[in-house]
């Protein structure tokens, strides 16, 4: 995992979602029991890591499981992050 | 049929809409199936995925005089086409009585982009815009545009506000607190809508399709206004009367800030109350003007609710009028409603429009035994016509209107009413900030069961909200659960509702475009959040208003919780007064006071009490504070109506005339009075001289803003609860609370012992 792009999605979701920093961990479960987000949430994080990385997540055809925590965003983001 | 003693009637139209410019051409041009969708002009949006909107084709200046936001100007428009139609001399004696509701979701958004272009690009923001912005004046100004000296209310319950205050004018009419109203709802087209919509992929990317592809809406703006009054008062005066205006149902799914429940129920609940409200079953509604949004999930549970509600009856058609006027959000409600009326009076019902042949053959096969009427109009004469609209925060409304009078299923209009429970959340002062701030930490709200994944969605006023709304249900011994969800509701007042949120968002929208939206932040924009995140976490699933009126708003909700205690099903309600303190608020606040309106130490806080009738309480053993002896709201347009910030003695009098009128008291009875005074001497000098007319000089008057800053509505409703906390703590016999609003507004309760 890259920790660099991982810290800054954590940072991202901190700030655009309102999730407590102590709360979030990189495996943290997002859409679980864990951290509760819903659909409206999943929508920002599309908007923030295009705004971060220049990445369409959802057009570069994200499923589900990439969107599980910050890690597998994280690997997602890397993988298709044009340098 | 019997004529019913509290029989109201729609006596004026008045309608502007992207389909036309009064409400003969917007009829006309609904029955011809005309859509006023069109390519965005407003702003620019070829950075989004749509491009489509529903404007009105006349500027600002041809709407009013151009001194106005445009969501104002939209209702000026349409309150002038049904003065007119009414036949109202506004010049006469009659016109001080009457008032005006209106409802909206956006407010003075067009003023929010424009004050913060400038403030965003370094330069002053221009003072006119800022008073503009928040709901609050909107009624006022439209009240005072027409010299119309009645009682105003702005309800700001989103995409529902417009069939509410339609709802609400009914009530207080029916309790005696005024016989005509201007009810209706305008909104403007904002950027801030459009990018919040398109934040949450809710847009069509073509012309929305209700009940047909659903999806998305197209958004649109406009104004409908009814003339609302008492039958007598309406023959008295010799008017033209349209139609009756029956029963109304108002209700929460508690379910989810934006999307309806899948299941429907909270929608079935709210046309179950309006038909037995209105004294009829689901067999007798002929037609119905749908929410119809064109939203996948709006469609689809709104079909399911129709199909069963309606099983059984074999003659209901059913159309969404929103395929050619655009969602007009607030207006919605209020444009349907004068859409149904006409739909009633010429029995001409307006279809939906754009169905392809493919699509009508689909539409057959679903539609069952309901008649959704597409893309031709039908011509029906019909008896009971209904229009239903949902909103975000789960609020729900429904109105019906009626070609004869009907005997109404009222609720007993006498009982008495008890204050039953108190929830207060008050700031400290802060050195730093120079104004008070309550403490939110996640910890309190942790101690009531609130998770944080659900905490971090509310914004600052929502936080506040919930907080006193739990615990004044804990003072009140009140757990919400199956039995008693249904019977209590909620009514909130408040000054500025979510302006941090707005501004931000707005804000975001300058820095980043109109494409790049918060999905997350946008729900907090609507002022009915902070109800909607209540419902939904306490599991309350009546009556769900927010009223945005000025400081006084916090007593206003308790005026209008006594209405829904008498006239509908709940047995509870939370009357609630909200308002924030943040940094956006220290700047307006700010900058109102350089603009020579005085400086006043802000605060924040929000007070929820528990009014609750007396067989409920009964049956409760609850505690009980005091007894709500008097209520009243009234305004005076005397003086300079342009100037909305004016003081009336006569207004301020007439209120505490009223009340104690109401109660059976002369003012040498009064104990104490709570009073507004905020610290700014011309305000405060003008309260206490009043006060000394009526009561002499020795009456005793109480202050809460110099310990907790002025935190507006939620100042005012500080005050009721300060009083019924002295009286049940013996020290004091009775008292009157007094708040005040803009265009020359003020409210006052009056408490006894219990």
């Amino acid at each position: 995992m890259n920790n660099e792009i991982a810290e800054k999605i954590k940072g991202m979701l901190v700030e655009r979602l309102r999730i407590p920093e102590d709360e979030l961990e990189y495996d943290s479960e997002l859409f679980g029991e864990d951290i509760g987000l819903d659909s409206i949430d999943s929508i920002e994080i599309i908007v923030g890591i295009e705004n971060l990385f220049g990445v369409d997540i959802s057009g570069a055809g994200a499923t589900r499981e990439d969107f599980r925590s910050i890690e597998t965003l994280a690997a997602f983001v890397e993988a298709h992050k044009e340098d | 049929m019997p004529m019913n003693e509290k029989r109201c009637v729609i006596t004026g139209l008045g309608l502007v809409s992207a389909i036309g410019h009064d409400t003969a051409e917007c009829f006309d041009s609904a029955i011809k199936g005309v859509s006023g969708i069109k390519d965005v002009k407003s702003f620019d949006t070829s950075a989004c995925y749509s491009h489509k909107g529903a404007e009105v084709d006349l500027s600002n200046e041809e709407l009013a005089d151009g001194r106005y936001d445009r969501t104002t100007a939209l209702g000026i428009k349409a309150a002038g086409e049904a003065i007119k139609d009414a036949g109202i001399d506004m010049n006469s004696e009659g016109a001080s009585e009457i008032g005006v509701i209106l409802g909206s979701c956006i407010a003075g958004a067009a003023c929010v982009e424009k004050y913060y272009n400038k403030k965003c690009k370094g330069e002053e923001g221009d003072i006119e815009d800022l008073k503009a912005m928040p709901a609050s004046v909107i009624a006022g100004n439209v009240a005072d545009y027409y010299n119309a000296g009645g009682i105003t209310a702005n309800i700001v319950n989103a995409c529902a506000a417009g069939t509410l205050s339609i709802a609400l004018a009914i009530d207080l009419i029916r309790g005696g607190k005024g016989e005509i109203f201007l009810a209706g709802g305008c909104d403007s087209f904002s950027s801030l809508a459009f990018s919040g919509f398109h934040a949450l992929r809710a847009l069509d990317a073509t012309d929305c399709s209700p009940f047909n592809h659903s999806e998305g809406i197209t958004l649109g703006e406009g104004a409908g206004v009814l003339v609302v009054e008492s039958y007598e008062h309406a023959v008295k005066r010799g008017a033209k009367i349209y139609c009756d205006v029956l029963g109304s149902g108002v209700s929460s799914d508690a379910y989810h800030i934006t999307a309806p429940r899948p299941d429907g129920e909270g929608q079935m609940s709210v046309i179950r109350r309006a038909v037995e409200n209105s004294g009829l079953g689901f067999k007798d509604i002929d037609y119905v003007n749908a929410h119809g949004t064109g939203t996948a999930k709006n469609d689809e549970s709104e079909f399911l609710s129709l199909k069963t509600c309606f099983a059984d009856n074999d003659h209901l058609s059913v159309s969404s009028t929103k395929s050619m006027t655009g969602h007009c959000l607030g207006a919605a409600g209020a444009i349907e409603a004068v859409m149904t009326v006409k739909a009633l009076v010429e029995g001409k019902l307006p279809p939906t429009t754009g169905y392809s042949e493919d699509d009508l053959k689909v539409l057959a096969e679903k539609s069952g035994n309901i008649d959704f009427i597409a893309n031709t109009p039908r011509e029906r004469d019909i008896k009971y016509a209904m229009s239903n609209s949902f909103a975000f925060g789960g609020n729900n409304a429904s109105i019906v209107f009626a070609k004869d009078p009907n005997v109404l299923n009222l609720s007993c209009p006498k009982q008495e009413l008890y204050v039953t429970g108190i929830g207060m959340v008050n700031g400290e002062y802060d050195e730093e900030t120079k104004s008070y701030t309550a403490n939110l930490d996640t910890d309190t709200f942790k101690a009531y069961g609130v998770k944080s994944a659900f905490l971090r969605k509310l914004d600052r006023l929502s936080q506040l909200q919930l907080l006193s709304g739990v615990r004044a249900l804990e003072d009140a011994g009140i757990t919400i659960n199956e039995d008693n969800e249904s019977f209590v509701g909620i009514c909130i007042g408040t000054n500025e509702g979510p302006m941090t949120e707005i501004a931000n968002f707005q804000k975001g929208i300058i820095k980043d475009g109109i494409d790049k939206g918060s999905a997350f932040a946008f729900p907090n924009t609507v002022y009915n959040a902070a109800g909607g995140y209540l419902s939904i976490f306490t599991g309350i699933k009546g009556y769900n208003a927010t009223i945005a009126n000025g400081y006084q708003s916090g007593l206003q909700s308790v005026c209008a919780a006594i209405g829904v205690i008498m006239f509908g099903y709940e047995n509870i309600m939370l009357a609630s007064g909200t308002d924030e303190c943040t940094d956006i608020d220290r700047e307006i606040y700010s900058d109102l006071g350089k603009a020579g309106k005085g400086n006043v130490t802000l605060g924040e806080g929000s007070v929820t009490c528990v009014i609750e009738k007396n067989s409920s309480a009964t049956e409760r053993g609850a505690k009980r504070y005091a007894k709500i002896a008097g209520f009243s709201s009234a305004r005076d347009t005397s003086g300079d109506r342009t100037d909305n910030l004016r003081l009336s003695e006569t207004a301020l009098t007439k209120v505490i005339n009223n009340v104690l009128e109401e109660a059976g008291m002369k003012p040498e009875d009064v104990s104490c009075i709570y009073g507004f005074g905020n610290g700014i001497g011309s305000v405060d000098a003008f309260e206490m001289s009043v006060y000394k007319k009526i009561f002499g000089d020795d009456i005793e008057v109480k202050l809460v803003k110099k310990d907790y800053g002025e935190a507006r509505a939620a100042s005012s409703s500080l005050q009721f609860a300060k009083l019924a906390q002295d009286i049940y703590e013996g020290k004091e016999n009775n008292g009157i609370a007094v708040s005040f609003g803009t265009s020359a507004l003020y409210s006052a309760v009056l408490l006894t012992k219990a």
